[in-house]
């Protein structure tokens, strides 16, 4: 104990020096004061006794060395000192700082990010408690060699007949419209779920209670268990919400309880409803499901997996054709939901990418370094001058790593701030639409990545500290300290650090090349500009919502669809904000899906490899109109081509310039060179029908020149005319707003909905954000990059300025163009001041 | 013999175990007062630089095993005053048990040669 005691208390005094050397000081001088007074009394004058005090005492200063040598760890006594040392050398240099702190952040940030989204790939963990335990089931398919999702007959098998994992439950999800007493409805994912789920994940509720199994009887009451945003967003977060009905489709039912905030179990869900299990099919089937469980009490991944291996091997011999190939596989649950191959070479291959940050924060702090040298120079006579004094190498040298460790405190602290930013950013991007993002891969820094980055940090440190202080108190001090005396320069430059300037160089300038291009593609992409005005458009995904059991839509469904999308149509239309509306299958600016070969009648028919390919939309007649797209000949659509038969298009002047050379288009004819968009190049070619250019509209982007290899809106393009038969679910609906188009998302959800309550508007969203999700992405990540590359850019500038004035320094020509010009030689300060 | 010849050096580790004893025995005193008391308790043959004196305090003070406090002499100087704790005088216990045992060995063994 009194060792801890006398080792704590060291490690405290090393901290507190000040203090305690006053009072040894102190405490000597009474002490040599008794000493005299002894003498004195003994008949010695007082300067005899002074002396004589001395000699018993034995040497002060040994005395105090030996003392501070014990009170305290010796090596961490000057760390004030050097700490503000460092400080005020940050604060001297304040172009280092900011470009070398920010140069390493960006770099922390970048290693940072990757190790944190490495992670999570690799080595996912459940925010549940005891989530390790909680397992997903599947199949891998042998001959497929691809994974198998489960349908309700393995469900109902596993969770009857195993025993090593607990509480199987299974779950899928469905889109329904929610509304609360007969208010708008609005599409919302529901997760139909076995009440285990409940008790696998061991969150108790915040208000009412979880689903139950008796709930899963098919004659009981419908019930939900509402999530905690859908209850803050929907019931204002209102503690009285348990026993209320809401409606999901067309079915009512009565809130039984609501989850904590942050639950989301199984992916990233908000609503959930009973799976009803005695409805499931008993026979191997179509009907998807995801299967969980948790591991009984001692039991392992490896012995479950044992045990669904001897029921899937009873399904094979039941159901060869569907089971003979099929290998069950029990998984972590989050595994089991995005899957990673557990081949060596994936996991092997996720960690290179730690790796390759690992060599730019390297590389980064390279450049870094050769600006630290220039500084380190400039303050070579201050350093020989300390060594001359008696400090050592070393501790030379902790005090350019303290400096360093200073520097890179600062850039860790941003860097991380800036990881933690950047990651909920690229959460919420990736959260728009329609991918799930499951819960446990949400935004935030995981203790793991902040020690990560206190390692880079001192990798950091060491390499912009240590490596240009090697070089400066290297080989030949003790002959620079003689130059230095004799007034003339000593700090070389070594073949090393030549080598670091050449490749700063090669990096500038492929960075300036970079930065070029990158900069030039965003111009382009700002540049873009169509020919209405993408901001005063409302776009809308209009979905049906399914009648009784999933399965195919029927004709009829098709009908009621159209239907309703033309009620609705006609209701916009005469709203008093509404300038136009039209539907189509894919509105302009959105990403085309594959382009399709066509053939021209009367051209030499091309190899098939070599025909023109082309995107088409299907679209409402009125379509050109309400997006004021000119008509350049012939006319659009109108009653005559809603006919299924009518086989007319309208085409853009891409298309007429492109493909048909600039000649007249109108009453030209064209063909698909399949019937079927997606057709396999091994089968035998059925051409589609003939089809005639009744009208060339004019391109909805100026530049037909584009550079940029995006899905842009200036391709060779068809429209076909909507007609009955092709109005099925999903269409696009397009409103024209007079105002701010926003304004129009409550009053299309209350047509919507005295329309039908089972039409699904998803992705209410003006034109310009909905249509090009990739034009989006492009755009944020050129800004990084060119942010990136502006700070290597200037980094790179910055070094071989630095060098460069190091170099002038250096010569003597140098020193007589100073002189012209007016600054001192010699003056580390000035020189300093210039160079950063 | 002279007084040279006189003269004792401590072995390595047993001036903890004076200073302990020391305080044990007089009470509260200042260094100077310690080392005088060596002094007399050697008859002036302990070899002995008084500021030797300060690394054992210091290190005996972080021990927990005395308490040093800053207080006035009989002549009204100020002079920093060290007292034995209750966790020295556990210490003082052992380490006075574990030198009789040193101390027996080695007189064993001289007497046997």
């Amino acid at each position: 104990m009194s060792k801890i005691r006398h080792l704590f208390n060291r490690l405290l005094a090393s901290f507190r020096g000040r203090g305690a050397e006053a009072d040894l000081a102190r405490e000597i001088k009474a002490h040599l004061h008794f000493l005299e007074e002894k003498y004195v009394a003994k008949g010695m004058s007082p300067a005899e006794a002074r002396f004589a005090a001395k000699r018993a005492f034995g040497n002060v200063d040994r005395t105090k060395e030996l003392q501070r040598d014990e009170r305290a760890f010796r090596w961490l006594t000057g760390w004030t000192m050097e700490l503000r040392l460092g400080i005020r050398m940050l604060v001297r240099y304040p172009g280092l700082t900011v470009v070398g702190g920010l140069a390493m952040a960006m770099a922390i940030t970048v290693g940072t990010g990757v190790f944190e989204v490495v992670k999570r790939a690799t080595d996912p963990i459940l925010p549940l408690p005891d989530g390790e335990g909680i397992v997903g089931l599947m199949y891998w398919n042998r001959a497929e060699d691809d994974r198998q999702t489960p349908n309700s007959y393995d469900f109902l098998r596993w969770r009857e007949e195993l025993t090593k994992v607990q509480d199987a439950g299974a779950f899928r999800l469905v889109e329904r419209n929610f509304s609360i007493d007969g208010g708008v409805a609005e599409p919302v994912m529901v997760s139909q779920i076995s009440p285990s789920a409940f008790r696998v994940t061991r969150v108790p509720p915040l208000l009412g209670r979880t689903l139950v199994e008796a709930d899963e009887s098919p004659g009981s009451p419908a019930v939900v268990v509402l999530g905690y945003g859908l209850w803050q967003t929907r019931f204002g977060g209102d503690k009285s919400v348990v026993g209320r009905t809401v409606r999901l489709g067309d079915t009512r039912a009565t809130v039984a309880g609501v989850m904590p905030e942050g639950y989301a179990f199984p992916v990233d869900d908000n609503l959930w409803t009973p799976l009803r299990s005695e409805e499931l099919s008993r026979e191997p089937g179509h009907d998807a499901l995801k299967v969980f469980g948790r591991l009984a009490p001692g039991a392992t991944i490896r012995e479950a997996q044992a045990e669904a291996a001897l029921i899937a091997a009873r399904a094979a011999a039941a159901f060869p054709d569907r089971y003979a190939q099929l290998t069950p596989q029990v998984l972590p649950y989050a595994n089991s939901i995005i899957w990673l191959s557990p081949e060596l070479l994936v996991h092997a291959g996720l960690q290179s990418i730690n790796a390759f940050a690992v060599l730019l924060l390297i590389v980064i702090c390279g450049n870094v370094a050769l600006l630290m040298l220039t500084r380190t120079a400039t303050r070579e006579r201050e350093i020989l001058v300390r060594s001359a004094l008696g400090a050592t190498r070393g501790r030379i040298l902790t005090q350019l790593l303290l400096e360093a460790l200073l520097l890179a405190v600062l850039a860790v602290v941003l860097g991380l701030a800036a990881t933690n930013t950047l990651s909920k950013a690229a959460v919420d991007l990736l959260r728009v639409g329609p991918e799930r993002w499951p819960f446990w891969l949400n935004a935030g820094l995981s203790p793991a990545t902040v020690g990560y980055a206190a390692a880079l940090t001192l990798l950091a440190a060491i390499i912009v500290g240590v490596v240009p202080g090697l070089k400066v108190i290297g080989r030949g001090m003790a002959d620079r300290l003689r130059e230095s005396s004799a007034g003339a320069g000593g700090l070389r430059m070594g073949r090393v650090w030549t080598g670091l300037i050449v490749c700063q160089i090669a990096a500038t300038v492929l960075f300036t090349a970079i930065a070029y291009v990158v900069h030039r593609q965003a111009v382009y992409l700002a540049s873009v500009e169509t020919v209405f005005p993408t901001a005063k458009y409302l776009s809308v995904r209009l979905e049906m919502e399914p009648v009784g059991a999933a399965g195919s839509v029927p004709a009829l469904d098709r009908q009621r669809f159209a239907a309703v999308v033309s009620e609705l149509e006609r209701r916009l239309a005469v709203e008093g904000s509404v300038a136009g509306v039209t539907v189509a299958d894919q509105l302009p600016l959105m990403a085309s899906p594959n382009p399709r070969a066509i053939e021209v009648s009367g051209a030499i028919p091309a190899d098939r490899s070599k025909r023109p390919k082309v995107a088409s939309s299907t679209v409402g007649p009125n379509l050109f109109e309400v997006f004021q797209m000119p008509v350049l000949a012939g006319r659009t659509f109108d009653s005559r081509d809603e006919n299924e038969n009518a086989n007319t298009i309208v085409v853009n002047n891409v298309f007429v310039d492109g493909i048909l050379g600039g000649r007249n288009a109108i009453g030209q004819l064209i063909r698909y060179e399949s019937v079927e968009p997606a057709n396999d190049r091994r089968s035998p070619v059925k051409p589609g029908p003939w089809l005639e250019i009744i009208g060339v509209v004019r391109d909805l982007a100026p530049d037909a020149g584009a550079p940029l290899n995006l899905d842009n809106p200036v391709k060779p393009r068809l429209y076909h005319c909507l007609n009955g038969s092709q109005r099925s679910s999903p269409l696009y609906l397009a409103v024209h707003a007079k105002t701010d188009p926003q304004w129009l998302g409550p009053t299309l959800r209350r047509i919507a909905g005295e329309v039908s309550p089972m039409l699904q508007l998803h992705d209410i969203l003006p034109l310009d954000h909905a249509s090009n999700g990739d034009t989006r992405f492009w755009r944020v990540f050129a800004n990084l990059f060119m942010a990136g590359s502006a700070i290597v850019l200037f980094l790179s500038l910055a070094g071989i300025y630095s060098v460069w004035r190091f170099r002038r320094r250096r010569t003597p020509f140098r020193r007589q163009g100073e002189q012209d010009s007016g600054v001192k030689p010699n003056s580390n300060r000035s020189e300093a001041t210039l160079v950063f | 013999m002279s007084s040279e010849e006189r003269r004792i050096e401590l072995l390595q580790g047993s001036l903890d175990l004076i200073v302990l004893r020391t305080l044990s025995t007089m009470g509260s005193l200042h260094a100077y007062a310690i080392a005088t008391r060596l002094e007399h308790i050697s008859d002036h043959s302990l070899d002995l630089n008084q500021g030797t004196l300060y690394p054992a305090l210091v290190r005996l003070e972080q021990k927990g095993w005395i308490k040093g406090s800053w207080g006035k002499t009989e002549n009204n100087r100020e002079a920093k005053f060290y007292s034995i704790t209750k966790a020295g005088g556990r210490a003082l216990a052992e380490k006075v048990e574990s030198w009789r045992r040193l101390a027996g060995l080695v007189d064993k063994l001289l007497l046997e040669s």
